[in-house]
């Protein structure tokens, strides 16, 4: 079985940068099936709401990691929109020229549904880029300024119909999430976050369908023997099997994996 | 083979999840290398009182020798002692499960002294639940929180010839007890990080930690993947997978 994990952080929380360290993360990949990553920065080294100089620092990490292994790794351009358009369409724009970046990933600088998250709709169209908004249910959580509700995030794909989002974390979201996702074409759920909660990935392919639901894993945080289990114990028929571990990534991003 | 050390049957009304007869349940586990299991009725949890669950449990698992049936008691209700004794005279249990945040008693009660010593004389194991889900992800009005890692310390303190074991532990709350108690072991379903058993084995000795996969609330293939993938030493492997329970609960 082939797998792309559309959800990692190679290196996080200043860790896993080396070329040796990369190089033993491609190798536990492989060990689980895993052909590519997307790598999504280390994102919450310098707190919620970085600067223009510590996203240039995470993002000049994260394409490392892409130039080292281009061949295993897609990079995603970390933004904060609250810095403004201009600063937020810069710092794509450096990325989009660099090798390997192909999308863009927002965490919890904001709200996503806030006004400034225009900026990031503006990059994503510019540069043909898909966002991966992290979001995660505030039922219990609190904190709206910061953590996106599935609500938020499926109002900012609501919003912006041309633009293909991705709403991390299944777990985190929960069924109310999916049915949030539900009608939205361009919204698309990655399958991480928190503990493998039975039933929700059947859940998910039961409302969303079998074309919008992207294996993720949230590596380091979390384990991959645990998170592809769950997809490989999952009620699903072979090829929504495959859809969600390869398929649904390799065709939104347009990978071309040999 | 596997042997499970946190299994349930019976519904749980928060989520749309199998209701499994026995043998469907035995089933879902030997699909995913778990021969034995230690099942609980979740009906036990929630009820305000557990027995008519625990009726439930020794009738579905009567007939499906995989399932080895863990009654819930609780310890704050007037009858537990007489409860304790239908139990035994139900089935051939070997261990029994509490869940004091859900039953809403702390483990400071002194009523936990008669009841441990009651279990010590029916040389039954204790079998002490911290938390069944992610508190960030509970219906809206369980405001539940997990066992506090203090209490527990401080019960492991308090009967230091019981050696209890811990399900839905955190990882964290388990690194954090391994340091001071070794009158305890803790399933691993809640235990999750990046090569979880890689990294917790240097904190934690392998005698300590038991296969629980939280079935059916959490994922069975995945929780097991946890174990079967890590790359630790055959023999801890060999304890965490099967040979702890085995001895825990003299199989
Ligand atoms: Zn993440």
């Amino acid at each position: 079985m082939r797998i792309i994990d559309v959800h990692t952080h190679p290196v996080l929380d200043h860790k896993g940068g080396t070329p040796a360290e990369v190089k033993k993360l491609i190798a536990h990949g492989r060990r689980h099936g895993i052909v590519h990553m997307v790598a999504l920065g280390d994102v919450l080294v310098y707190g919620a709401t970085p600067n223009a100089a510590q996203l240039r620092a995470i993002n000049d990490e994260n394409a490392m990691v892409a130039r080292l292994h281009p061949d295993y790794f897609t990079a995603f351009v970390y933004l904060n929109p609250r810095l403004g358009e201009r600063a937020t369409m810069a710092e794509a724009e450096r990325c989009a020229a660099l090798p390997g970046f192909r999308g863009i990933k927002l965490e919890i600088a904001n709200n996503a549904s806030h006004s400034c998250m225009r900026h990031a709709a503006k990059a994503a169209r510019t540069f043909n880029f898909t966002i991966l908004q992290h979001s995660w249910s505030t039922t219990n959580i609190k904190d709206r300024i910061h953590q996106s509700d599935p609500v938020d995030t499926a109002l900012f794909a609501r919003r912006n119909p041309d633009v293909k989002v991705i709403m991390a974390h299944l777990t985190g979201i929960g069924f109310r999430g999916v049915l949030e996702a539900k009608p939205l074409p361009n919204l698309y759920v990655d399958t991480s976050g928190g503990w493998p909660e039975e039933g929700l990935v059947e859940y998910a392919v039961e409302h969303l369908g079998p074309d919008r639901l992207l294996y993720g894993s949230d590596l380091p945080v979390r384990e991959n023997a645990i998170t592809i289990g769950r997809i490989l114990g999952a009620q699903l028929s072979a090829v929504e099997r495959q859809k969600i571990l390869f398929g649904n990534t390799a065709r939104l991003l347009n990978l071309k994996l040999n | 083979m596997l042997i499970d050390t946190n299994v349930n049957l019976g519904p749980w009304p928060f989520s749309p999840l199998p209701d499994h007869t026995g043998p469907a349940l035995a089933a879902h586990l030997a699909a995913s290398g778990i021969r034995r299991a230690f099942v609980s009725h979740l009906g036990g949890v929630l009820l305000p009182d557990p027995m008519p669950a625990n009726a439930k449990l020794f009738a579905q698992t009567r007939r499906t020798p995989a399932l080895l049936p863990v009654p819930v008691l609780n310890p704050a209700l007037a009858t537990w002692r007489e409860q304790l004794d239908i139990c035994r005279a139900a089935a051939p249990i070997r261990a029994v499960k509490i869940f004091p945040n859900f039953h809403n008693y702390r483990l400071s009660s002194r009523r936990l002294d008669d009841f441990m010593a009651a279990l010590a004389a029916a040389k039954l194991k204790l079998l002490l639940n911290v938390r069944l889900e992610d508190e960030r992800h509970k219906y809206f009005a369980l405001r539940i929180k997990g066992v506090p890692v203090a209490d527990l310390a401080a019960f492991l303190q308090r009967f230091p010839s019981h050696h209890v074991l811990l399900t839905g532990a955190y990882k964290p709350e388990v690194e954090k007890l391994a340091a001071v108690h070794r009158n305890f072991s803790a399933d691993i379903a809640f235990c999750e990080t990046f090569k979880t058993l890689e990294f917790m084995l240097p904190k934690v000795p392998a005698r300590q930690l038991m296969l629980g996969t939280c079935t059916p609330l959490l994922s069975t293939r995945g929780e097991v993947g946890k174990l079967t993938f890590a790359q630790i030493p055959a023999r801890a492997r060999t304890l965490i997978g099967s040979e702890n329970a085995r001895r825990f609960f003299d199989l």
